[in-house]
């Protein structure tokens, strides 16, 4: 064929979302690939003496960040109903149940926990996951909670999480009102539209 | 042009839901709708679709540039005073524009008429960047489809590549995303380029419109109280300039896409001044402004009377005979109103059918089809496929 009118490739694993089966809440953690600039230098560890292998001088603090993503998981990690669907995304016996206020549910076993920065006292870690699912676009790949996919497969630890900002962001300290946008989108909700369309765009 | 019956995928629901495609049904009725598709001749699309829409482009521009120049007209286009600095500084900075719509009336014979612009904030964009793009992969796959069929749709590719440029252009590797809260479609339209921007290589943040947050500092914030220097919006300007926050437009200095200068393509003056300084112009319908020279021309029978701002078809009426009959109402209308001739949608079969032409910058970047049951109201559109052949 001669030149394409169309795309000529999609990056359809980007183009993936999250889970294939929606889990039930999915919390942001966010800070890994969502922040802005700052970013560092992290690596992900299978375990907690496999980062006291790397840091043998830090010992402690692998013990913090290892108990911090465990406690983020605990908080972030995706939610199913049923082990069934649990174990479609992450494989046979990747899942525990968790019963929590009266409920219960089910979500995979951390995988390991990435660090950034261990040395300082700023350090921070999340929980990671991976999946062994024949069904999973996350099979043998590296996760995070929020359901962003590493590049690469398992052996790869270490991951520039943030390219150097070109320009420094603006100070904030505080934010001191919200709601000020999104007012009209109110008013114009308000009137009772025929308009099947809930969107402001056109 | 040619409307053919298909058979649906067997996987396409569970495709939509691996992929989040989650708007393919609204309130109970279809949208995405592949029960059949469109099919358009290689030179239907170049020469009556793609060569207009860039050169309506083109003219477009120039109402802009003299728009700006005439404190009368953007008087006239309801742009508030107090902001026409912002909006003739983002121009006059060449700030970049990221992608528009262009409605048509094309029946594949006649030339495509103009219905208008969706500068600001154009919807559908997943569906047809995307999704239909997935479609025709699949159909060609399972031989339903020939290996020579193609389509008019490189908007993800140029998606990508304008979204570098925009971050090139700011030097920025991070963007904000914004829409309103509880609508899937315009946050699903908001995900896709956020998607788009990661592929570009660029971090995107999301934060909902109303939950934009001024910090002491001034700048405009997240709900991480991260400062929003660079944000894609999908909310009207028209809207943002007349709500509390507007006052801190000038002072939080934040780089928009689209654009403020924007606000005037995204005005449906736009189509009596694109009259004005190009008549007669085989894409342009006549048009004018509500009561200045509504009887100029005799030869138009019928007329379309459309709200400055609107969304959706809302608030439009018919005007024949001298008198008007209503043909939607809605919550528009306050800043004034134009006429436009009446150019009814072609038909197939029991369907409207209107053409959604895409740019991406200044480049036609594809098309998205959709019919409606009425000819001119829009408001319950089914989106369809389409392939070249």
């Amino acid at each position: 064929m001669t030149t394409l009118k169309r795309s000529q490739f999609i990056n359809l694993s980007r183009m993936r979302k999250h889970f294939a089966l929606k889990p039930l809440a999915v919390a942001v953690t966010g800070l890994i690939v969502s922040g802005c600039g700052n970013r560092q230098e992290g690596q992900i560890f299978t375990s907690v003496d496999d980062c006291k292998r790397d840091f043998p001088d830090a010992t402690q603090q692998c013990e913090m960040a290892y108990q911090h993503a465990v406690q983020e998981a605990a908080r972030t990690s995706p939610r199913y109903n049923s082990e069934y669907d649990c174990e479609y995304e992450f494989g046979p016996n990747q899942c525990q149940r968790v019963e929590r206020d009266g409920g219960s549910f089910f979500m995979p076993f951390m995988a390991g926990f990435m660090v950034s920065q261990l040395m300082s006292p700023r350090y921070y870690s999340q929980p990671i996951y991976t999946s062994f699912s024949r069904h999973s676009p996350f099979r043998s790949r590296w996760i995070t909670a929020d359901g962003y996919v590493f590049d690469g497969g398992l052996n790869k630890r270490k991951y520039r999480v943030s390219p150097d900002v070109y320009k420094p962001k603006p100070t904030v300290n505080r934010t001191m009102n919200r709601g000020g946008f999104g007012s009209s989108v109110r008013a114009k909700s308000s009137w009772g539209s025929s308009s099947r369309k809930g969107g402001w765009g056109g | 042009m040619l409307r053919l019956p298909s058979t649906p995928r067997r996987h396409w629901q569970k495709q939509a839901r691996d992929f989040g495609f989650h708007f393919h049904t609204l309130y109970g009725e279809p949208y995405w709708d592949e029960s059949a598709y469109y099919q358009f001749s290689l030179k239907q699309i170049e020469q009556d679709l793609e060569a207009p829409t860039e050169e309506i482009h083109q003219m477009c521009l120039h109402v802009v540039n003299e728009v700006i120049n005439d404190e009368q007209l953007l008087t006239k286009l309801a742009i508030p005073e107090q902001h026409w600095d912002l909006v003739s500084h983002s121009w006059r900075q060449q700030q970049p524009s990221l992608y528009s719509r262009l409605d048509f009336v094309y029946d594949g014979t006649h030339p495509a008429k103009l219905l208008e612009n969706n500068a600001d904030t154009p919807t559908s964009l997943y569906e047809s960047g995307f999704w239909q793009w997935l479609w025709l992969a699949d159909k060609v796959d399972s031989g339903e489809l020939s290996r020579q069929a193609d389509q008019f749709n490189s908007l993800q590719e140029k998606l990508i590549a304008r979204l570098k440029e925009i971050a090139r252009f700011y030097g920025v590797q991070q963007m904000h995303f914004a829409c309103c809260k509880d609508t899937d479609e315009d946050r699903g339209t908001v995900q896709y380029l956020q998607d788009c921007a990661g592929e570009a290589g660029l971090s995107a943040d999301f934060v909902y419109i109303e939950d934009i947050g001024i910090s002491d500092t001034g700048y405009f914030t997240d709900l991480s109280n991260r400062p929003i220097t660079d944000c894609f919006k999908l909310y009207p300007w028209e809207f943002i300039l007349n709500e509390e926050f507007a006052r801190y437009l000038p002072e939080a200095a934040v780089n928009w896409i689209e654009p403020p200068w924007k606000s005037i393509l995204s005005n449906k003056g736009l189509l009596p001044l694109l009259w004005k300084y190009f008549p007669d112009h085989p894409n342009l319908l006549p048009a004018y402004f509500y009561g200045e020279a509504a009887s100029a021309s005799t030869e138009v029978l019928r007329w379309i009377k459309k709200p400055l701002f609107s969304r959706e078809g809302a608030n439009i009426s018919m005007l024949a005979a001298g008198s008007e009959t209503p043909l939607s109402d809605g919550p528009y209308g306050e800043e004034g109103f134009i006429i436009q001739a009446y150019c009814p949608l072609p038909r197939f079969g029991d369907n409207h059918t209107l053409i959604g032409s895409w740019l991406v910058d200044d480049q036609a970047a594809g098309i998205s089809v959709r019919e409606d049951a009425s000819s001119i109201t829009q408001d319950t559109s089914r989106y369809l496929p389409h392939i070249i052949l």
